[in-house]
């Protein structure tokens, strides 16, 4: 796990890591939100709406996100504290993805990052992007 | 710039902030006089603001102001430096 502190990341700071969506996370996603939706479990009633199969929930290739800033960017001391996403295209189960986060702009009064974030399949589309916003957790509070 | 100046300015940053066209900001605008304006908001207009007049502020500067109109005034002081 990285632990940057405020005064070591740069604008420009780049981390990226890959993951793969496999149907053992949809199950644990539809576990844990109870969203059971059949777009994100059956094949023909995918494929009946232009789907290739049934696809990834948008918000599970959106959780990789909580990864990027907790373990990556700036990693243990991470808070976040918004997120704005779009999602440009479906994921499907079996995909592996690239989940990456740039600095682009630092507010030093509040120890604040914003970060340009996108997630790309293995043939390099975007399928998620957006900005995020993350400040610092700092000790000797409670 | 002159004073109006930069309070048109600032009321153009909250109506972008807040996606509120219909707002209007004066002098003594502050949190309690607009729902979504919490600690996170206050962060993005603080951002918003250096943006838009190429400053940077500190955090005792931002952290003493009441209202608007005390944030245009910092901002006119820090644009006559």
């Amino acid at each position: 796990m990285n632990a940057y502190t405020y005064e070591e990341i740069e604008i420009g700071h780049t981390e990226t890591f890959e993951v793969t969506v496999t149907e053992e996370s949809l199950d644990a996603f539809r576990g844990i939100t109870g969203d059971v939706n059949p777009l994100h479990r059956d094949d023909e009633f995918a494929k009946a709406r232009g789907m290739k199969g049934h696809v990834a929930f948008g918000l599970l290739t959106a959780s990789y996100l909580s990864a990027l800033a907790g373990v990556y960017l700036p990693g243990k001391r991470s808070l976040v504290q918004s997120l704005e996403i779009k999602f440009a295209s479906p994921v499907y189960p079996g995909d592996t993805l690239t989940v990456s986060g740039e600095v682009t702009e630092k507010n030093d009064a509040y120890r604040v990052l914003r970060l340009k974030v996108a997630v790309r399949n293995g043939k390099g589309e975007k399928v998620l992007r957006g900005t995020m916003q993350i400040g610092f957790t700092e000790e000797g509070h409670g | 710039m002159t004073r109006e100046e930069v309070m048109e300015r600032i009321n153009r940053i909250f109506r972008d902030n807040f996606d509120d066209e219909s707002l209007v900001i004066v002098d003594e605008t502050n949190a309690e006089d607009i729902e979504d304006w919490d600690s996170l908001e206050h962060i993005n207009l603080v951002m918003a603001m250096e943006k838009d007049f190429g400053l940077k502020f500190n955090l005792k500067e931002v952290g003493e102001l009441k209202n608007v109109g005390e944030m245009a005034d910092l901002i006119l002081r820090k644009l006559s430096v």
